[in-house]
């Protein structure tokens, strides 16, 4: 029993002392180390992420012809609509390079599409995350955006060889400037994830809103990227103001919350935009991947 | 040789798990609520292993944990470690089933309360209702300590077995 109770008080010792040789070790270490457990848990995520989508295979072939018809009916119309809607705007994109070559406009970063299905999804108080099935291998870098259409998702925060970690609009990490439908000066605005409460639906606050602004009558006022500071490109929706605007304390601005434009816990597929040229933003969050 | 080996394989056989309850996560992610099994994990093999054998195996469920989580560095595997000392250090407590319903809920809580107070060190923005937060996400994990340690503990148990690892003393 005596023997025992040393051999406890021994490894209290030792512990106390791993955690004083953890703290003080270089963080290159500890990088080294969380780094070599994502990379061990990729292949699990991945074949969960498999598995769901071959559930959803059998799932859709079990559905009957007339369906099958019905649904391709549609698709067929809504392509046509989409046909017409492409050639007008292939002609707004003419007249847009001709006019950029008139004024010669500073062409914003460009990016390039890389397509990714969600593997898991991850929330808590303090983070609200999603992980994507493609990562290093397929030119994925951390702080690219993450969109599903026109909707902003999130911003990568880690990268991994095969999977990526991305914090949502809503998680607290996550921040960008807006500007606000009805806002005809377009005046910036500040969104930022807030520590959801549990068992609530997750939002983000839009904050630093103009006093005099009215949003629209009858709709709520939807709220686009400005497309500053390089990460995301100008007029992606993030989502809609809930609500009316209150005062802040200060009371030079206003608030209020923001309703994501879509479900981000039910998405499947997203695209993450990586900019064709990094940016500077690029390095800092390579040296802070885990925030 | 497989007895030294035991507690990497009994942590690969208890890797499952840890996915189904990231699948539940997944599942209960619009409500903002993470399903912790970690500190549960460590009660069966804690009966049964030597010490060092049990700190490895907690280290390894700690790290597991927060390897992509925005939890700093350590605080999970280091706080299962000291509770893997502890447990394999007062073997009587886990004597019986509902002796180890307690220490799983206990120290499932206590984990889940340093990975809160952790991320919440780390986290940009301060909490909205952070007693009512706090006091749902142990309570769940309370919960899950509950009901999911006898399966985990049967499956555990099991691999112990194949393995050659000694039972647990009935008078330890």
């Amino acid at each position: 029993m005596d023997q025992n109770r040393q051999g406890a008080r021994a490894s209290y010792i030792a512990l106390a002392i791993f955690v004083a040789l953890w703290v003080l070790m270089p963080s290159a270490v500890r990088r080294l180390n969380r780094e070599a457990f994502a990379e061990f848990q990729a292949p699990a995520l991945h074949l969960l992420g498999k598995s769901r989508d071959m559930a959803t295979f059998w799932e859709k072939k079990s559905r009957s012809t007339e369906e099958m018809a019905a649904a391709g009916r549609d698709l067929a119309r809504i392509n046509a609509a989409l046909e017409i809607k492409l050639n007008a705007m292939d002609d707004v994109r003419r007249e847009n390079i001709r006019l950029r070559e008139i004024t010669r406009y500073v062409v914003p970063a460009e990016y390039m599409s890389v397509v990714a299905r969600v593997a898991t999804r991850d929330s808590s108080s303090w983070w609200q995350r999603i992980v994507i099935r493609k990562g290093r291998n397929d030119g994925i870098r951390p702080g690219a955006p993450v969109v599903f259409g026109n909707n902003v998702v999130g911003r990568v925060t880690a990268v991994h060889l095969t999977t990526s970690e991305v914090d949502l609009v809503t998680s607290p990490g996550f921040r960008c400037t807006a500007y606000l439908e009805g806002d005809d000066q377009n005046r910036i605005a500040l969104v930022n994830g807030v520590a959801s409460n549990s068992l609530g639906t997750a939002k983000a606050r839009v904050s630093v809103i103009p006093h005099d602004y009215t949003p629209p009558a009858g709709q709520p006022a939807r709220v686009f990227t400005t497309g500053m500071g390089g990460v995301f490109p100008s007029r992606l929706l993030l989502g809609y103001l809930d609500g009316g605007t209150y005062s802040t304390q200060v009371g030079n601005f206003k608030e209020s919350l923001l309703i994501p434009s879509r479900d981000l816990y039910n998405l499947q597929e997203v695209s993450v935009l990586v900019p064709l040229h990094p940016n500077p933003g690029e390095a800092l969050m390579q040296g802070d991947q885990f925030q | 040789m497989t007895a030294g080996w035991a507690w990497l394989i009994l942590a690969l056989a208890t890797y499952p798990w840890l996915i189904g309850a990231d699948l539940a996560s997944d599942v209960f992610a619009s409500s903002s609520l993470t399903i912790f099994i970690s500190g549960v994990c460590l009660i069966a093999p804690s009966r049964r292993l030597r010490r060092w054998q049990s700190v490895l195996f907690a280290a390894c469920l700690g790290f597991l944990f927060e390897a992509r989580r925005p939890v700093p560095d350590g605080i999970v595997a280091l706080a299962l470690v000291a509770a893997a000392i502890f447990l394999s250090s007062n073997r009587p407590l886990l004597r019986n089933t509902p002796g180890m319903l307690r220490a799983a809920a206990v120290v499932n809580i206590l984990a889940c309360l340093c990975w809160y107070l952790g991320a919440a060190f780390v986290a940009p923005v301060a909490a909205v209702e952070p007693a009512s937060q706090v006091t749902l996400q142990l309570l769940v994990a309370g919960l899950a300590g509950v009901i999911i340690l006898l399966p985990i503990a049967l499956t555990q148990n099991a691999v112990m077995d194949r393995l050659g690892v000694p039972p647990a003393p009935e008078t330890p």
